[in-house]
């Protein structure tokens, strides 16, 4: 029963939130500088063009009106069509979604299967030897790297020396893998880097946090190998932040890593979204960035339910620990 | 850090100045190289460097000013407050930085007060949820019940007990959210939507050494080492900061 009432709540939370999203994104195109009718027709139209424009588009209708239009819309599931392409934006983001989907997939699997290892490692070694301080400073810097940094350099160096690995040039997945993996190892690797590290420091802190707990040395007293304290004491305790983290990353991802893509030229949802930005072409951004937002959200609840898997005491429908 | 603002001071040059051919490599009059318009690039790294960390700090001090006074409130009233004000940093929340901050750009004009209202805008969420968790939990201590016991007013309340117990995470925040600040402004002007050219910024160097990476390397190495150091060091500070102020962290190393 708690946990009903818990989804209701969610579920009223995510709704008001994704409302909210879209409201403020509708005033922040409406604010913008330079309309529609404006930016496409370019500084010599005449006054009665871009009223024609506006009108054909429903433009000149009052905003409350049009964002009336564009919420009912939404709710059948019509996004609208980009007035720019003439083509529906619900195609147009799920045809590009494979590509920003495949990025973050191939990041976060190496966040988990490099960096949660490499965080274990690091706190488990703080102390013995200098390993764990290497480890440590080099998740650091890989923190510190900024992805255009990163892809800037990596763009260049393999475009200028061929290294076997292509910059640019898409293929889908379904039409010839290997050249798909050749195009999309690289921004992947970019966008790794921080996952890792991130990943890496998150899961670091959080071993140390279980290290010191009497449970762990009663273990190492009774004489179980490090391995089997690591597996059966260590990780279950530690995983709560690492995995709010990484449903967090993987939001990030899956919103669109717009540098990356942009570096890279890829056609994902992140550089589709900032064109229409410039474009001012609404329907495409009101979409863009509400399915970024829907996509938090979610993983946000995921991330809930998760950690109440993994550690019940800390899950939704736990009790006394109000405020 | 200290060494970009002491140099900054004193080792000056204008930044605008066509000292020599254009795209040098570096040599004994320009240590780091002249660009493409013939410009040295120590000057115009300095210059950058101060416009970007200028920019981020000031809009990393609105920032804790902002979620310092929404987070105590909201923390120590609960209630209805509470709920408006995480209502508000949840929607901000669930906008991705970039897009976020490409909006505010767009909205704004691409510009230094763009750069700076999008950093704030994307740091001020997490910062308010961390202060407000901190001030809900202190509002709950006896102290706080004896002061408001003994009729000490609402203000005194929260500047005397509230404020100096969750300075601590205000200061730890405020590091990590100045990283961000420079991130953001660099991502930002890398796409050519915050700080404009001629003016430098750490974002702008690196987008112009970027289009010429091929000719003149040295061009996005330099500023690209210089952000890269100034956010590790921001971090590393960030860091040493939190071992201070939550012990929990550092019990396990003694």
């Amino acid at each position: 029963m708690r946990l009903f009432s818990w989804w209701i709540r969610r579920a009223l939370g995510a709704a008001a939130t994704l409302v909210g999203v879209s409201i403020l994104v509708f005033l922040a195109l409406r604010a913008m500088p330079g309309g529609f009718a404006e930016t496409i027709l370019g500084p010599f139209a005449s006054e009665e063009q871009q009223r024609e424009l506006a009108q054909r588009y429903g433009l000149d209708d009052s905003a409350l009106a049009q964002y009336w239009l564009w919420l009912q819309a939404a709710l059948g599931g019509d996004f609208g069509t980009s007035m720019i392409s003439q083509e529906p934006v619900a195609d147009e983001l799920s045809s590009r979604l494979p590509v920003t989907g495949q990025l973050a997939v191939m990041a976060v699997l190496a966040a988990v299967f490099i960096g949660v290892p490499l965080g274990v490692l690091t706190a488990v070694r703080a102390r013995a030897d200098g390993g764990g301080t290497v480890g440590r400073l080099l998740s650091g810097l890989g923190v510190s790297l900024p992805e255009f940094v990163l892809g800037s350099i990596v763009v260049f160096l393999f475009s200028r020396y061929a290294l076997g690995l292509s910059v640019g040039g898409y293929v889908p997945f379904g039409d010839d893998p290997a050249a798909n993996l050749r195009a999309m190892i690289l921004p992947a690797a970019v966008l790794s880097v921080f996952a890792i590290s991130a990943t890496a420091r998150t899961t670091r802190d959080a071993v140390l946090n279980v290290l010191v707990e009497p449970y762990v040395t009663a273990a190492v007293a009774r004489g179980e190998s490090p391995a089997f304290i690591i597996r059966h004491h260590i990780l279950r305790n530690a995983a709560a932040p690492v995995v709010v983290l990484i449903t967090t990353i993987t939001a990030y991802l899956l919103g669109g890593a717009i540098i990356v893509e942009y570096l890279f030229n890829l056609p994902g949802i992140g550089s589709y979204v900032v064109q229409a930005v410039g474009r001012r072409d609404y329907a495409v951004v009101q979409a863009g960035v509400l399915l970024a937002a829907a996509v938090f959200i979610v993983l946000n609840v995921v991330a809930d339910l998760l950690v109440g898997l993994i550690d019940p005491r800390l899950g939704v429908t736990a009790t006394g620990r109000q405020t | 850090m200290v060494a970009a603002f002491g140099s900054m001071a004193n080792l000056g040059g204008d930044p605008a100045e066509l000292a020599g051919a254009r795209l040098q490599p570096p040599s004994p009059e320009h240590w780091l190289g002249t660009d493409h318009l013939g410009r040295s690039l120590v000057p115009r790294l300095l210059e950058g460097v101060g416009v970007t960390l200028l920019l981020s700090s000031i809009a990393v001090l609105a920032t804790a000013v902002l979620s310092t006074a929404l987070g105590i409130l909201a923390g120590y009233a609960g209630g209805a407050l509470n709920d408006l004000v995480m209502r508000l940093v949840e929607l901000l929340y669930a906008f991705p930085s970039i897009v976020l901050a490409i909006l505010v750009a767009a909205v704004v004009g691409p510009g230094r007060p763009a750069a700076m209202a999008a950093i704030v805008l994307v740091t001020i969420p997490l910062m308010t949820r961390l202060v407000r968790a901190a001030s809900a939990a202190v509002s709950q201590r006896d102290y706080v019940t004896s002061a408001i016991v003994s009729g000490v007013r609402l203000p005194k309340i929260l500047v005397r007990h509230v404020l100096p117990n969750v300075s601590g995470t205000i200061a730890v925040q405020g590091t990590y959210a100045l990283s961000v600040g420079i991130l953001v402004e660099g991502g930002l002007s890398f796409l050519g939507l915050g700080v404009q050219p001629p003016q430098a910024s750490l974002g702008v160097l690196i987008q112009e050494g970027g289009v010429y990476m091929v000719a003149a390397p040295w061009l996005i190495i330099a500023p690209g080492v210089v952000l890269i150091l100034a956010i590790l060091s921001i971090n590393v500070v960030g860091d040493g900061l939190r071992d201070r102020f939550e012990p929990r962290e550092t019990r396990s190393l003694r």
